[in-house]
């Protein structure tokens, strides 16, 4: 959603940049929160107590700190737990998918679009199409079409992307062109393609990443919404959406089981924004002595 | 741009959604469980019938019984779906039967018990010895909503609208009719090809809506813009996804006990919004409502619940024979659990319907082995028979069967909420007896598709239900049947359906349906698995409410109570 | 001007054309068709064919979309399968709900952003500024729907301050029209304040260490009235973006929020016309949103040379 504008060479001043990240108390935090949930994703089968699937009709509606079921158990006895790890195990795949298919569509077409004149009035035309058309609709569609699933949903989700990362990397093509080493490697003879993999790349990636970390947070809520609308992830495959949005309908229940998966949603957000602001400042260093 | 924050500051984000936890802990219910038939018994006042409820006593009616009344106000009911077109000839909707009670009435109506009564109708239909010519008196002397008069001539314009409009969904549920006519002021005389026997049920619903001449003539096939009925309010406006406004109608012939001014239909499609709603008391009525939440909705003073077992049922279907769509012939596919009813048989044994029913809908739902409700004339022990949940014998049932085990079974269902988790507990329970369910939740309209075309191996659907069981069983397991989405076909079963539909006699028609279920459950084409109950939450000051098995919330004579406990 | 306000709208046709073919076969490809929304669950086949006969779904697609497309040049937008409305009439009905709310949102999420994000800056260092910075990363981290249900059991059911639901037309009554409309509105909101919010905040901290800027304060300008001569002016530029790039996200968003408070707008319109499969609706509902969007990037563009004539924008030149 917010569009990055400018950015610098990786590569460079790296070391730099690792300073600037760790003296940002904030960025550390989101940075702790984001490796306890990838932790928790990556060693889900081995830390989650029970499987996430299986269905206990005499333990339904426990509450938290229930004796085996730390954060209670579900409508169908399902430790909400082991659920929930898995859980935030589909919202990071959601969210790094999701991000992939946007930089792999986005980014050459941005780089494209900026470098030549020709191609920007046709892709432009394009990102208006994507930008205009509700993604909704797009993931209505899809569902319609092949069944919910996992990979509909970051079809769907990333497509969404795909315009505003074109159009960032867009922007930083149309700022790099002008500078003097590209003019002077266009006097070189150097070809477009060239210039645009040497030059323009690689002073785009910190944009890029920045942007990547803007998007995941806006596709794992998205994912939700789609759960919550039964066109998400396939079931019994928990994932925070499903579980939010089942956990809805027996809130007078067990309000409880809303409360987990909510804050799951909340952290993974939570430390891409924390750790996406620090990064931003760690790779401008423009904005970072404010 | 810039750093977000100096310092961190999580504590408030943490703190906000404990607090958040703390108040809806505080109104959590303990648990509650166990599971009921209902019997048909009518029920109490409201609020007071706590424990019948819970037990799963039908509370059909909420009446007025001479409580201090206040003449007027608008009262708003939340449903859960859009009623579509109001033009009933057009409509296959369920919602557009709720929406249509305050402004069409029919023909017929449902009472208490499940049993048809005369509407605009004055009497039962009377039927000819050879049973191929139904006569039908209307009422005379009352008025459309435009003023204009209501006669049998009018019927008769309506009734065939209704059959012969080329785009009637009407039409297929009309039966073998040959015409239509009035015969005078007070009769329409109807005549059928063959004996039809479920004339006053056909017309206790939307075929029995009757629509004014002259908006018909002025509107044609867009009476659905402003329609107009005999009915206690006429239709004022309707927004599309949102909603239906209705005002008391002065040409009403029952005017004198109708109360309310306005009534407003409001869609709101979410269940715990509904009953957010209801709570916050920004709709009065609210239905259905969401078995999670009936709780809730018992345990508070200021609401009221009513209940009736439905005539519908949610099942699990097998395409057996379903290879190039309805209207085909159907043809053998060739997998074990279409092609082997014993699997199928072992499938049904494989599940414990009342432990899913507790645990999923927390008891208010009732299990269902049949197309027949079991609290309705037409059932019969034979249709109230179910197989045993024995998961061992069920797996070992399968394993005789020299297949794979665990085989797997692909199941198609629609993605609303409580159809998935349904689906999840039952994929955990037939797991016991050696089958592998995968779940394909898919948007409502490509399930209907999918069924009509065969493009499915099993699906879990609904059918909402009709009064009279030809709509409930014919229409399903007759060989070539609209809905016969199995592709199922067995002569012996056709024979007793169609000798079923062909018989006015309630007894005679209930011992044949009993008789051609039993074969069924032999079959196994659709495995039964539960009933909805309708269920409804409404505000302790609404009173004059009736709820019957259909599970239309009728309001028309509805009235705010001075004094509401 | 001219020429580029030209070029604009040539570009705005391009787009249009191009979005009206994607939806109408877009939604050719899903399964299902009017007809089998519409018949219901008792319908035969007989009476499919019949209703697709009527509604011309057998002719070939292109015949089928030039006949549209026809009808649409001379402002008819056809009949809603489903409902066997006029088309106009169930957009002119909904659309004004959600534009009204739309707009409530975004004057919330810009006042409230923007409040925020001075007092971010004001107060660096101290509570307010956390608060801001709380209240924004609650905006982005937050779904939509859930803050949405939270928001209905807390404050309309448990406290009575907010209706849970229903709309009241602002013609009838402007008053009780936005207090209906004001949860909605912060909840759809959200999400836009929080950007604007932190973008106001990281404007004004960069516009106040500029040089020109210290140079007034040195000749003796108050803080306060630098920032809000500099500070503020630069920052309506970015709003006047976000606004730009959020009101297609936003009218996106309005799907949810309009189903949750059950509120008789565009968004669930189009929702429940894809669900149904109301071909009419959905061809014309897309064309309107895509109308939309190419509307406001115009409007923003203008204004934005408006603000800032030095800046330039718009592609294709």
């Amino acid at each position: 959603m917010t569009v990055v504008e400018s950015g610098h060479d990786l590569g460079s001043n790296r070391g730099q940049i690792w300073k600037s990240l760790r003296s940002s108390t904030l960025g550390m935090v989101g940075a702790g929160i984001l490796m306890l949930m990838a932790a928790a994703a990556i060693l889900a089968p081995l830390v989650a107590p029970h499987p996430p699937t299986h269905v206990n009709f005499g333990l339904s509606y426990q509450p938290p700190l229930t004796r085996g079921y730390v954060l209670g158990t579900d409508d169908l006895g399902r430790d909400i737990l082991s659920r929930m790890l898995y859980g935030i195990r589909v919202s990071l795949q959601v969210g790094v998918l999701s991000v992939a298919i946007a930089v792999v569509v986005g980014v050459p077409l941005g780089l494209l679009a900026g470098y030549w004149r020709w191609l920007d009035g046709i892709i432009s035309r394009l990102t208006d199409l994507m930008l205009a058309f509700p993604f909704l609709i797009l993931a209505v569609g899809l569902a319609a079409i092949n069944g919910p699933s996992l990979n509909n949903a970051v079809i769907a989700l990333g497509v969404a992307q795909i315009p505003i990362m074109l159009r960032v990397v867009r922007g930083e093509t149309l700022r790099i062109k002008a500078s003097d080493f590209v003019t002077s490697a266009e006097a070189m003879n150097a070809s477009g393609l060239r210039i645009m993999g040497q030059h323009v790349l690689p002073n785009c990636t910190s944009a890029i990443i920045v942007q990547a970390t803007v998007i995941i947070p806006v596709v794992v809520i998205g994912e939700a919404l789609l759960s919550f609308l039964g066109i998400g992830v396939q079931p019994p495959t928990p994932s925070l959406g499903i579980m939010l949005s089942d956990a809805q309908q027996y809130i007078s229940q067990s309000p409880t089981a809303a409360i987990f998966p909510g804050t799951a949603i909340v952290l993974i957000c939570l430390g891409f924004n924390l750790f996406g602001d620090a990064l931003r400042d760690a790779l401008d260093p423009s904005n970072a002595n404010t | 741009m810039s750093k977000l924050f100096k310092k961190g500051r999580l504590i408030g984000v943490t703190s906000l959604i404990a607090s958040t936890a703390i108040l809806l802990t505080a109104c959590q219910d303990p648990q509650q469980t166990g599971s009921g038939g209902g019997d048909g018994e009518e029920g109490g006042n409201g609020g007071v019938a706590e424990d019948d409820l819970r037990a799963g006593e039908d509370v059909t009616s909420i009446p007025i019984d001479g409580q201090e009344i206040s003449d007027g106000g608008r009262l708003v009911v939340a449903v859960n779906t859009e009623p579509g077109t109001l033009d009933p000839t057009f409509n296959g909707t369920m919602q557009m039967r709720q929406v249509a009670e305050p402004y069409c009435e029919k023909l017929y109506d449902l009472d208490d018990e499940g049993g048809v009564v005369p509407m605009l109708a004055t009497d039962m239909p009377e039927f000819s010895d050879d049973g191929l010519t139904v006569n039908i008196s209307v009422r005379t002397g009352i008025q459309f909503a435009d003023g204009s008069e209501f006669d049998a001539e009018a019927v008769a314009i309506s009734l065939r609208r209704h059959f012969e409009e080329p785009e009637s969904v009407r039409a297929s549920e009309m039966g073998p009719i040959e015409s239509i006519e009035a015969v005078d002021e007070e009769t329409v005389e109807i005549t059928y090809e063959r004996p039809f026997a479920p004339v006053a049920a056909i017309f206790a619903d939307r075929a029995g809506m009757i629509m004014s001449p002259d908006a018909l003539e002025e509107l044609g096939e867009n009476f659905g813009d402003d329609p107009v009925c005999v009915g206690a309010f006429r239709v004022v406006e309707h927004v599309p996804q949102t909603g239906v406004t209705l005002e008391a109608d002065p040409n009403y012939y029952d005017a004198d006990n109708v109360y309310l001014d306005e009534i407003e239909f409001r869609v709101i499609t979410d269940g715990s919004i509904r009953t957010a709603n209801l709570q916050s008391g920004d709709v009065h009525i609210a239905a259905p409502i969401a078995a999670q939440d009936m709780d809730e909705i018992v345990g508070d003073e200021n609401l009221n619940a009513m209940q009736t077992a439905s005539l519908g049922n949610h099942y699990f279907q097998v395409n057996i024979g379903n290879q190039n769509g309805i209207g085909t012939d159907p043809v053998q596919i060739e997998t074990p659990i279409a092609e082997n009813p014993e699997i199928r048989r072992a499938f049904s044994m494989a599940i414990d319907r009342g432990a899913l029913v507790d645990s999923v809908f927390d008891g208010w739902y009732d299990v269902a082995c049949s197309p027949i409700a079991p609290n309705t004339p037409f059932a019969t022990e034979a249709s109230d028979d179910c197989h045993e949940y024995d998961p061992e014998a069920a797996m070992e049932l399968l394993e005789e069967q020299g297949v794979d085990i665990p085989i797997d079974v692909e199941m198609m269902i629609n993605n609303q909420p409580e159809n998935v988790r349904f689906a999840q507990a039952l994929q955990a329970q037939v797991e016991q007896s050696g089958f592998n369910l995968s779940i394909v939740p898919v948007e409502g309209t490509t399930l209907v598709e999918a069924q009509r075309e065969g493009d499915y191996e099993t699906a879990f659907q609904f059918f909402s239900g009709r009064i009279d069981p030809q709509a409930n069983v014919n229409n399903y397991l007759e060989t070539g049947a609209a809905s016969n989405f199995s592709g199922y076909s067995n002569d012996e079963v056709d024979e007793l359906l169609q000798a079923a539909a062909a018989t006015p006699d309630t007894d005679e028609r209930a011992e044949l349906y009993g008789q051609a279920i039993s074969m069924i459950h032999e079959d196994n084409p659709i495995v039964y698995l539960y009933r909805m109950r309708n269920l409804l939450g409404l505000s302790s000051d609404i009173a004059g409410v009736t709820y019957y098995s259909d599970g239309l919330v009728r309001v028309s004579h509805a009235a705010f109570v001075e004094d509401g406990d | 001007m001219g020429r580029f306000l030209l070029t604009r709208l040539w570009q705005s046709a391009i787009t249009l054309v191009l979005a009206s073919i994607v939806i109408f076969l877009g939604i050719r490809l899903l399964p299902g068709d009017p007809a089998t929304a519409m018949a219901g669950e008792d319908a035969s086949p007989e009476q499919l064919a019949a209703v697709r006969a009527e509604l011309g779904l057998d002719d070939p697609l292109f015949m089928q979309y030039m006949a549209y497309m026809g009808q649409v040049l001379t402002g008819d937008l056809g009949r809603s399968t489903m409902h066997g409305n006029p088309v106009i009439d169930m957009i002119g009905a909904t659309l004004p709900v959600t534009l009204l709310l739309a707009t409530y949102a975004m004057v919330i999420a810009v006042v409230f952003g923007l409040l925020l994000g001075v007092l971010a800056e004001r107060q660096r260092g101290r509570w307010p500024e956390w608060f801001a910075n709380g209240a924004a990363l609650i905006g982005l981290s937050v779904p939509n729907f859930w803050l949405g249900i939270m928001a209905i059991l807390t404050l309309a059911v448990g406290l009575s301050l907010f209706p849970a639901s229903g709309y009241v037309p602002f013609r009838t009554d402007p008053l009780r029209a936005l207090y209906h409309l004001t949860l909605p509105a912060i909840i759809l909101g959200a999400s836009v304040m929080a950007v604007i919010m932190r973008q106001t905040r990281a404007s004004m901290l960069e516009t106040m260490q500029a040089d020109f800027v210290r140079t007034a304060r040195a000749k003796g300008l108050s803080r306060i009235r630098v920032l809000l001569r500099y500070g503020l002016r630069n920052s309506l530029i970015v709003v006047v973006t976000i606004v730009g790039l959020q009101l297609g996200m936003l009218i996106s968003g309005t799907v949810v929020t309009e189903q949750i408070f059950a509120l008789p707008g565009f968004g669930r319109l189009i929702l429940d016309a894809v669900f149904t499969r109301d071909y009419p609706v959905i061809q014309s509902a897309v064309l309107v949103v895509t109308f939309g969007y190419v509307v406001i990037n115009l409007i923003v563009d203008v204004l934005y040379s408006v603000i800032n004539p030095k800046i330039r924008v718009g592609g294709g030149r």
